[in-house]
């Protein structure tokens, strides 16, 4: 495509993320009722952070009494990843690709996101500021609809199921490995090893608020050691 | 509302939007790259990540092996569909489903 790509295309664009993001979120809303948060709460924690994994684990470190320091913390760190999605799409987009609007559209960068506008970038599309506003749009929506009906469902409706409860109790390890394999490199693997094995130890021996901790910064040490 | 919650959701979500849109309207692209901060950054995306994954899984698996096959197979299944096609989003709905249904064919 060499035409300035539109909002429509980035639109129609999401619609692979739309469906993906709509199921993932729902049980993210299921969860947040099933563990005593009301639908407005659940509703806020997709409003406000717009990160799957972060979300699940909010619910599990405010439940779990975790001090709000290192609450806030932990999923902080957990998406300080994001860092690296602007600058690499910038740099594909070319030097001349406009940001001026990119302090509303960059909040919808998130991992999905970010691989299907690179990959278009890659493909040979021209970078528009108004296809990534379409783009985020389409998963920012469908994430906040589908976080609404699993709030608004809840989580009794499964309790008869338990083949469906235990599906949607899975979502947060199986979301946090997918994420995992993609950030996964050669050069990370050391990084991932230690953090994984310290946090086993650390809270077989002190408990899961303290593995917790000390396993992201032994990791992120073993990164900063790392030539 | 939860005092506490709406704290966390908030620093949470002003730390996202900083992390994604700081760096792109900025163009940090156009700095040179490298040292220990550089570093740092790629290392404690994936440290963090891992031991979240760590804690999530260790509360489902038991010593008795044969209680663990649900999570083995909802493990190797979101492997098996990342492998297949590098979809964060597919590859965890498999997972969840491969899961689910294993815990509804071994009662």
């Amino acid at each position: 495509m060499t035409t300035q790509p539109r909002f429509r295309d980035g639109l129609v664009a999401s619609l692979p993320i739309v469906m993906g993001y709509f199921p993932i979120a729902f049980s993210f809303g299921v969860a947040a009722t099933q563990l005593g948060f009301t639908a407005q709460e659940g509703f806020a924690l997709s409003l406000l952070i717009y990160a799957g994994a972060s979300q699940f684990m909010a619910l599990v470190l405010l439940t779990s009494g975790a001090p709000l320091i290192l609450s806030a913390l932990t999923l902080i760190a957990m998406n300080l990843r994001h860092v690296l999605f602007g600058p690499t799409l910038m740099r594909e987009a070319g030097t001349d690709a406009s940001t001026r609007w990119a302090w509303i559209w960059a909040w919808g960068l998130t991992d999905e996101v970010f691989v299907q506008a690179l990959g278009a970038l890659s493909k040979g599309q021209r970078f528009s500021e108004s296809y990534m506003f379409g783009l985020g749009s389409g998963a920012y929506a469908s994430w906040l609809a589908g976080t609404a009906c699993g709030t608004l469902i809840g989580g009794g409706m499964f309790e008869a199921m338990p083949a469906v409860a235990a599906g949607l109790g899975f979502m947060l390890p199986a979301l946090l490995l997918a994420l995992l394999l993609s950030i996964m490199s050669r050069r990370q693997v050391p990084v991932i090893a230690v953090a994984g094995c310290v946090t086993l130890g650390g809270t077989v021996l002190a408990g899961a608020a303290t593995g917790i901790l000390a396993g992201m910064l032994a990791g992120a040490v073993t990164g900063i050691l790392r030539r | 509302m939860n005092a506490e919650l709406l704290t966390v959701a908030l620093l949470a979500g002003l730390a996202n939007w900083a992390f994604r849109v700081l760096p792109t309207r900025l163009r940090t692209d156009r700095l040179p790259g490298g040292g220990w901060s550089e570093r740092f950054l790629a290392a404690t995306g994936p440290a963090a990540i891992a031991t979240l994954f760590t804690a999530a899984i260790l509360p489902s698996l038991t010593l008795d092996l044969a209680q663990n096959g649900p999570v083995v197979v909802g493990v190797l299944t979101v492997v098996a569909a990342y492998a297949l096609r590098p979809s964060i989003v597919l590859a965890t709905l498999a997972g969840a489903v491969a899961h689910g249904a294993t815990v509804g064919l071994l009662g």
